[in-house]
């Protein structure tokens, strides 16, 4: 199930963050509704996310804007030093990055 | 009767279930030598182990900051651990095969040298999966950082290996022994799958049992069994605080013991019993759930008993395994950086409640590690093992 109609534009980076953020909080089990999360966090060492969250995370971006963002293929790009040095910002500026190629195509 | 040679890194974790398959072979008339850190596997296998002592890069033991977890702390156990163990253990290796003969060695997938040397010198051997999280593929997402681990054994193997091999040095191609269950591991992603043998958990008699204070124990509660193992003291301070107040919270129906080596315990509420160590396995045995950090022996020893596990990963295969309890049923995971006592008291809560479950999916996991075969099928893998390929000693 998909919910395109609610993101079909192309939004800013800011507006993928705050989405990204919203998204992180309501992961289950995750412990961070009231985590604060901007742009320099750090996906493994301030969020104590794994791998394999980066995949839930992937999965809940899908339903949410439908298969123009594919973070599957972004994270299957990432180096071990990237992965380390994984940001939300990083995350932010992909899903703002790919709404913005559909949109243009 | 055969020669085998055990091959180990300096972690308990990784020796204790090769302990028990070396008493196994013993009984059975076999010779049986260890290849690793002498007073590592002094502690775990007795005084009376014959070892093959290697001299390890500095103090031979896994050390690392607690704040030092997910990718990074894998590149460091790879990095700064488990290649220079495989480089500073291959010449004894090499020395304790051409020694002892061998007609089968049995290594550690994460002490590569023996798997390297093994298929350098030609001798047959098994390796040893002490936990479930590597049957997984578990970087079957990050292909980079699979490339990275492949080019770092690759190297490993131009050095100390035959370069002309080509398998996954975790993979022996003449089979691997895991000591799990089909149904905790879930899809088996392992190169070759049908080689690895699901042995179950292979307990060794334990020589010393601490003291425990028994009639401290109060029969109209719920036991409940707090341990993050052997490895983790440093890190464990927070947890351990919240776990203790999660007990207190649910003080009218559970009694905690929470195990704490470091003695970060100070000042814990009144009715929980704080011991540095506890005769695990005898507890576990009126335990009604543990909590955990998803350390793979513990877990399951907990599945073993039928108990349902709140597990809290620090890093490794912890997630891994944690999420493979939770995927089973057997089990609630929990942020172990994160969570505090109301939201671990909530986690019990579930856990104990029998109606949610988890104690049948327990208890099915333990049935199923019950019937693996443990100590014994694994020392039946290897006799077959070595009926299958006599090993022409003499060219040795």
């Amino acid at each position: 199930m998909t919910t395109e109609t609610t993101a079909t534009l192309a939004l800013d980076e800011d507006t993928a963050l705050a989405q990204i953020a919203a998204t992180l909080r309501a992961l289950p089990d995750a412990g961070l509704e009231d985590a604060e999360i901007g742009r320099e966090t750090l996906f493994h060492d301030d969020l104590e996310l794994e791998s394999i969250d980066l995949v839930s995370l992937a999965g809940l971006l899908r339903e949410h804007y439908g298969e123009r963002v594919n973070l599957a293929l972004f994270i299957a790009d990432l180096e071990l030093d990237e992965i380390i040095a994984l940001t939300v910002g990083r995350l932010a500026d992909y899903v703002a990055a790919s709404l913005r190629a559909t949109e243009e195509s | 009767m055969s020669r085998f040679l055990l091959v180990v890194p300096p972690l308990t974790g990784h020796i204790n279930p090769l302990v028990a398959v070396a008493a196994e072979l013993t009984a059975r008339g076999h010779e049986v030598e260890w290849c690793g850190y002498a007073d590592r596997i002094r502690d775990a296998a007795g005084s009376a182990a014959v070892i093959h002592e290697c001299v390890l890069p500095g103090t031979g033991e896994l050390t690392r900051p607690p704040t030092l977890t997910g990718p990074a702390a894998f590149r460091f156990l790879w990095d700064d651990f488990f290649i220079p163990l495989a480089e500073a253990m291959a010449p004894a290796v090499a020395s304790a095969v051409r020694t002892f003969r061998p007609d089968a060695v049995v290594t550690d997938q994460h002490a590569v040298a023996g798997a390297l040397v093994c298929e350098r010198l030609g001798v047959p051997y098994f390796t040893s999966a002490s936990t479930s999280a590597e049957l997984v593929d578990p970087l079957a997402d990050l292909p980079k950082v699979a490339a990275w681990l492949t080019g770092r054994l690759n190297a490993l193997r131009e050095a100390i290996g035959d370069p002309a091999a080509t398998h996954d040095p975790r993979f022996s191609p003449y089979g691997v022994l895991a000591f799990t269950s089909r149904e905790l591991v879930g899809d088996m992603a392992a190169p070759d799958a049908e080689r690895v043998h699901l042995v179950g958990p292979a307990m060794a008699e334990r020589p010393e049992v601490p003291d425990f204070p028994w009639e401290a124990l109060d029969p109209s509660r719920e036991l409940v069994l707090v341990s993050l193992g052997t490895a983790n003291a440093d890190a464990g301070t927070r947890f351990l605080r919240e776990a203790a107040g999660a007990l207190d919270l649910l003080a009218d129906r559970v009694q905690g013991v929470v195990v704490d080596p470091g003695g970060r315990l100070t000042d814990p509420p009144p009715g929980i019993l704080v011991r540095p160590y506890v005769p695990q396995l005898e507890l576990l045995g009126r335990a009604r759930a543990v909590v955990g950090h998803g350390g793979h022996n513990t877990v399951c020893e907990a599945l073993w008993h039928g108990l349902p596990l709140v597990l809290a990963p620090i890093r490794d295969d912890q997630p891994i395994v944690a999420r493979q309890v939770a995927a089973a049923g057997a089990g609630i995971r929990v942020r172990f950086g994160r969570v505090d006592a109301p939201k671990l008291a909530e986690a019990l809560r579930t856990v104990l409640d029998d109606t949610g479950g988890h104690r049948t999916a327990a208890a099915a996991i333990g049935r199923s590690l019950r019937v693996a075969g443990g100590r014994r099928a694994a020392a039946d893998h290897l006799e077959q093992l070595v009926t299958a390929h006599p090993v022409a000693s003499a060219g040795r």
